[in-house]
């Protein structure tokens, strides 16, 4: 399941988007070694300054299982500066229907690595794909240039997904390289990945069915005391002005012993 | 901020104006607008073919200093739909009031980042029910990411100190394409000469015809040549 984070409705996704940082951190320095700044955990580069847009993919308890940046390439990003080596001193293309992913990466460590099934690397990453070129499509995009690492290329030869061309060069980034693949944003390919990796129905849950999701695994609300639902109970069933005063008093004067008990029934 | 109304500044003409109403002619749009961020000093400055009342009613209430389509459009990626902001504190503030002056509170506001960090926003607007705006929305939101990033590379170019840093910086690539289809090679003949796909043959294209400012592969022609990039046929 795909929520996309955005400058929009980042206040709202504040912990997600920092466990999204923490996979990118495991999976580009320590796994693939490339050369990227972690601090306290988490990596993060000056284009995440630039309020770029996530495509985050949640596994069935709300985790952080997959992730792609999208950045327009009328704008800067990342081939036009420090991708620019794969270039080769040229120029990168810019068009407001490209738009360039960058930092696509999948948890091998909550994921399975064999099979199909809905936490498998093979689902997820197609379901990260899927998530990105539907985004892309319906903001007018036509064409996605993604910079990669060879093992994920690999996994998109395979999965129905396979780039119809590469620009510039494969360079060395660390313990591997990275390439910058050409993907068409449309229907067909969207249809053949589906396909393949079984993905049926809509991949994007709205912002709140997010927040439930990821509420499933977060600390439970501290239940409620029975002096505190007592208070609740006077302030709710107050007719007026001046009950509801006295109400709200006597849950302010019990404040102590309302959070004493709550501490022991959490 | 201080909104500066561009179309009031004697030296310029009434192109830009003429190019929105012509995007809303085209893609049947009621209204279209367009805003960008002087970097210097903030300030909000634009084009729209709102009516004046609208247009003075908003400047007057300032009202550019909390418009959401500003303030949220100008950090997006994706073409924000205006129902996205509905929840937003001052979205009610702004367009409230805006029926009564032929203004939708049904748009859309298309984000355009530059090379420079300069940002513009290239919104437009239309009355119609939830399915008609859906329709529409899907049939022209590629081109009105065309319309919204040559709008704002224009209105760039035409600011002296900008226009100097935006000579086209074409690639190799994207030379030799316009070279072959300025000799009358179709895409895919194009594609067969470099061994390349004929769908990086119309990226390599798409990219040149943004960078030369270009609406059409002829127009990008014509401006490679004139720019002494491409030998005419």
């Amino acid at each position: 399941m795909i929520i996309v984070l955005d400058a929009l409705n980042r206040d709202r996704f504040g912990d997600l988007e920092q466990e999204m940082f923490r996979l990118r951190a495991r999976v580009f320095q320590d796994r693939l070694g490339w050369d990227v700044t972690v601090r306290d955990g988490l990596e993060m580069d000056a284009f995440d300054a630039l309020d770029p847009a996530h495509v985050i993919s949640l596994d069935e308890s709300g985790h952080v299982v997959g992730c792609m940046r999208l950045l327009q390439t009328t704008g800067p990003h990342m081939l036009a500066d420090v991708f620019a080596e794969i270039l080769g001193g040229e120029p990168p293309l810019r068009s407001p229907h490209i738009w360039e992913a960058t930092r696509f990466c999948v948890d091998t460590e909550r994921l399975s690595g064999t099979g199909r099934a809905r936490n498998s690397i093979s689902y997820v990453t197609s379901e990260v794909m899927v998530g990105a070129f539907e985004y892309g499509r319906d903001a007018g995009v036509t064409d996605a240039v993604a910079v990669i690492d060879p093992v994920m290329n690999r996994v998109m030869n395979r999965s129905g997904n396979a780039p119809y061309d590469y620009i510039g060069k494969t360079v060395d980034m660390g313990k591997v390289n990275a390439l910058a693949a050409l993907l068409d944003c449309s229907d067909e390919r969207i249809d053949r990945i589906r396909a393949f990796a079984g993905i049926e129905g809509d991949v994007f849950l709205s912002e709140d069915e997010a927040l439930d999701l990821i509420s499933t695994h977060a600390a439970p609300p501290p239940e409620k005391s029975a002096l505190e639902i007592y208070c609740d109970e006077q302030i709710a069933a107050a007719t007026n002005a001046k009950e509801r005063v006295a109400a709200l008093k006597l849950k302010a004067a019990l404040t102590d012993k309302i959070r004493s008990h709550s501490q022991v029934g959490a | 901020m201080d909104l500066i109304d561009l179309s009031k500044i004697p030296e310029a003409d009434d192109r830009f104006i003429r190019f929105l109403d012509d995007v809303c002619q085209s893609f049947e749009f009621d209204h279209a607008s367009y805003a960008t961020f002087n970097p210097i000093s903030g300030a909000v400055q634009g084009f729209a073919n709102y009516r004046a009342d609208w247009v003075s009613h908003y400047m007057q209430k300032g009202l550019h200093r909390i418009d959401p389509t500003i303030h949220f459009g100008r950090k997006a990626i994706a073409p924000v739909d205006w129902l996205r902001l509905e929840k937003s504190p001052h979205f009610n503030t702004v367009f409230a009031n805006a029926p009564d002056f032929g203004v939708s509170d049904r748009g859309l506001t298309v984000p355009v980042r530059g090379p420079y960090g300069d940002i513009g926003l290239f919104s437009v607007t239309r009355d119609c029910s939830d399915q008609e705006w859906q329709a529409l929305k899907k049939n022209v939101i590629g081109n009105l990411q065309t319309a919204a990033v040559h709008m704002h590379d224009n209105v760039m170019s035409s600011n002296l100190s900008m226009s100097a840093l935006r000579l086209p910086a074409l690639s190799a690539r994207e030379r030799e394409i316009l070279q072959w289809v300025a000799v009358g090679k179709s895409q895919q003949d194009i594609g067969d000469i470099l061994s390349i796909s004929h769908r990086t043959v119309e990226v390599h294209l798409r990219s040149a015809r943004t960078k030369l400012g270009a609406l059409s592969t002829a127009q990008a022609i014509g401006r490679a040549v004139g720019l002494g990039v491409v030998k005419p046929s």
